[in-house]
């Protein structure tokens, strides 16, 4: 029998507020010293009220606008209980009943559209490392920004589930609200997951698997468990309703806790947080500042830039608002510069956050267009661009320091090409042409560009020494 | 609304609270009767009137993002803790 996967997911993304959620304290604590960024609201010690961070509302309205989501105007927060080292107040504070971000829709590359049930705010737990017989509790991340991104059961497929990631990642990062780095967990994907016979009406019973932090991750993990319950259901056995555990080095789930267990978070209204009403003026203006997001790029460079290559782009948002400054008729053959030389480099990182100026771009590509610049030379003179020496003079006086200026003058490449002829070294090659061997002027062409020193533009010599042949 | 002993241990075990038998016993007395006397509540009639999720007519309090100073240090945090080890709280093993 087949199986249809169906597959929802969701999504904490760490917002990039300078302060955390309920207390002035420094949300960012990379580098920082354990509970080092940490405050008595935070730890919630008695007669500590929390005092909501209005950037969080403000990044929150982005989040949604780029999800293609309705905001409400009106939301509140609630306290989930629930005892655990990483969250000294015995609650978490987020949105259950009323949350902030209505419902939307994600488009993926491919055009398929996933709905967003709701997107909430929340508070973020501290951060636990495990020992042989103890446990450490740092509690700077307590209370760090979060949107929890809840999707539909739209997904269908390993590769879709890691499609929808990505995306959100780059709507997170367009959008300008999360730093988007996966490797210190800012976004982290929960999958739930279940099969059912493809023509069943009914879902099948689904297995929960936690904290994911990267695409690849999640689309190894679906994968993984379209496997796992395939063979359970073909074996006639049930898929138990279970929270599992992904190991990324044996790239396999595991069980960690049944339903049957499940908490009862006893949620009850937060007091001390007054609720978020905002007027359609508000989320109006907050809502225009949202900046242009991958959809908007697709649809301005279809038919410019290949599809791939945008694809490639719209993973580094420093290419694609270069792009805003680069004339619109050197936009592919500087596209094609960025991703295949630049992305190729180790230094890429570094490199994006000190891009070219537009105009060095401009006048590189304009020099390549013209063919004063083979596309090796291109090549070379676009990564000179990039070094500190010799960035600051401008792609024109590298490309002719590095004497890479191509030879088009067909004046002075006649001289060459008849300097070479004259030479008895090329009198048997010109016979053989002439006879009827075509593939011998590759070895005259390059006779001629070794006399200009590399400096001749081989086609144009190819043209005059076919005219001189025939 | 009847409270058993065994929603009392429930709700011990979600709070990670011990409990003596004769506290577990005079909790479940307690709650019954903290459960009846709110339970009166339902006799009035809410049909229209909106649910009251805060007291205070209060709405928007926001704050602007910009870092304070704390008073409190970590090692004031650290000196609430039973044990603490390379300036984190050091807890019984979990995961």
């Amino acid at each position: 029998m087949k199986y249809l996967p169906t597959i929802g997911i969701e999504c904490h993304v760490q917002l990039a507020t300078k302060t955390k959620l309920f207390s002035e304290v420094d949300n960012d604590a990379r580098g920082k010293e354990p509970n080092s960024c940490v405050s008595p609201v935070d730890y919630a010690l008695p007669g500590m009220l929390p005092r909501l961070n209005g950037e969080a509302i403000r990044l929150a309205i982005l989040a949604g606008r780029a999800m293609n989501c309705k905001i409400n105007s009106h939301s509140r927060f609630d306290r989930k209980h629930y005892f655990y080292p990483d969250s000294p107040k015995g609650y978490q504070i987020t949105q259950f009943y009323e949350p902030i971000i209505g419902e939307g829709f994600v488009e993926l590359p491919s055009g398929t559209k996933i709905r967003i049930e709701h997107a909430h705010l929340e508070g973020d737990a501290g951060k636990l490392t495990h020992f042989d017989t103890y446990s450490l509790v740092d509690l700077n991340r307590v209370d760090t920004p979060l949107i929890e991104i809840v999707s539909m059961p739209d997904i269908h497929s390993a590769k879709d589930a890691h499609d929808y990631c990505k995306e959100l990642w780059r709507l997170m990062i367009f959008a300008g609200v999360s730093y988007g780095d996966l490797y210190n967990g800012n976004m982290r994907f929960d999958v739930n997951i279940s099969l059912a016979p493809e023509t069943s009406k009914e879902l099948g019973t689904r297995a929960e698997i936690k904290n994911l932090n990267s695409f690849r991750s999640v689309e190894r993990a679906v994968e993984y468990e379209i496997t796992r319950q395939t063979k359970l259901l073909e074996k006639g056995e049930k898929i138990i309703q279970e929270t599992r555990g992904w190991n990324d080095a044996s790239g396999k789930t595991t069980a960690q806790r049944s339903k049957e267990e499940a908490k009862d978070y006893r949620y009850m209204p937060e007091p001390d947080l007054p609720p978020i009403n905002l007027s359609a003026d508000f989320i109006d203006t907050e809502s225009a500042k949202l900046p242009p997001m991958p959809k908007d790029y697709r649809d301005k460079f279809h038919g410019i830039i290949a599809d791939d290559i945008l694809e490639i782009m719209l993973d580094y948002p420093q290419l694609i608002n270069k792009t805003n400054e680069i004339d619109q008729k050197h936009l592919k053959s500087i596209s094609n510069l960025f991703v295949s030389v630049l992305l190729a480099e180790e230094k890429s990182a570094e490199f994006l956050n000190d891009l070219p100026s537009a105009k060095d771009l401009n006048e590189l590509a304009e020099m390549n267009e013209k063919k004063e610049l083979s596309s090796t030379a291109t090549k070379e003179v676009f990564l000179r661009l990039f070094d500190p020496q010799m960035k600051n003079r401008g792609a024109k006086n590298i490309a002719k320091e590095l004497g890479l200026i191509q030879e088009n003058d067909l004046g002075a490449l006649e001289k060459i090409v008849d300097i070479v002829l004259a030479k008895p070294e090329t009198k048997k090659a010109q016979d053989d042409y002439k006879n009827g061997e075509q593939k011998v002027i590759g070895f005259l062409v390059g006779q001629v560009m070794k006399e200009s020193k590399g400096k001749a533009n081989p086609s144009a010599v190819q043209d005059i020494l076919k005219k001189k042949l025939a | 609304m009847e409270i058993k002993r065994e929603d009392i241990l429930h709700l011990a075990d979600l709070s990670n609270f011990s409990l003596s038998e004769k506290e577990a016993k005079s909790l479940e007395g307690d709650l019954s009767n903290i459960i009846k006397y709110i339970s009166q509540l339902d006799k009035l009639d809410t049909k229209n009137i909106e649910p009251t999720y805060q007291v205070f007519e209060m709405d928007n309090i926001w704050r602007a993002d910009e870092i304070l100073e704390q008073d409190a240090k970590r090692e004031d945090l650290l000196a609430l803790t039973k044990e603490s080890k390379d300036n984190q709280i050091k807890v019984p093993k979990v995961l």
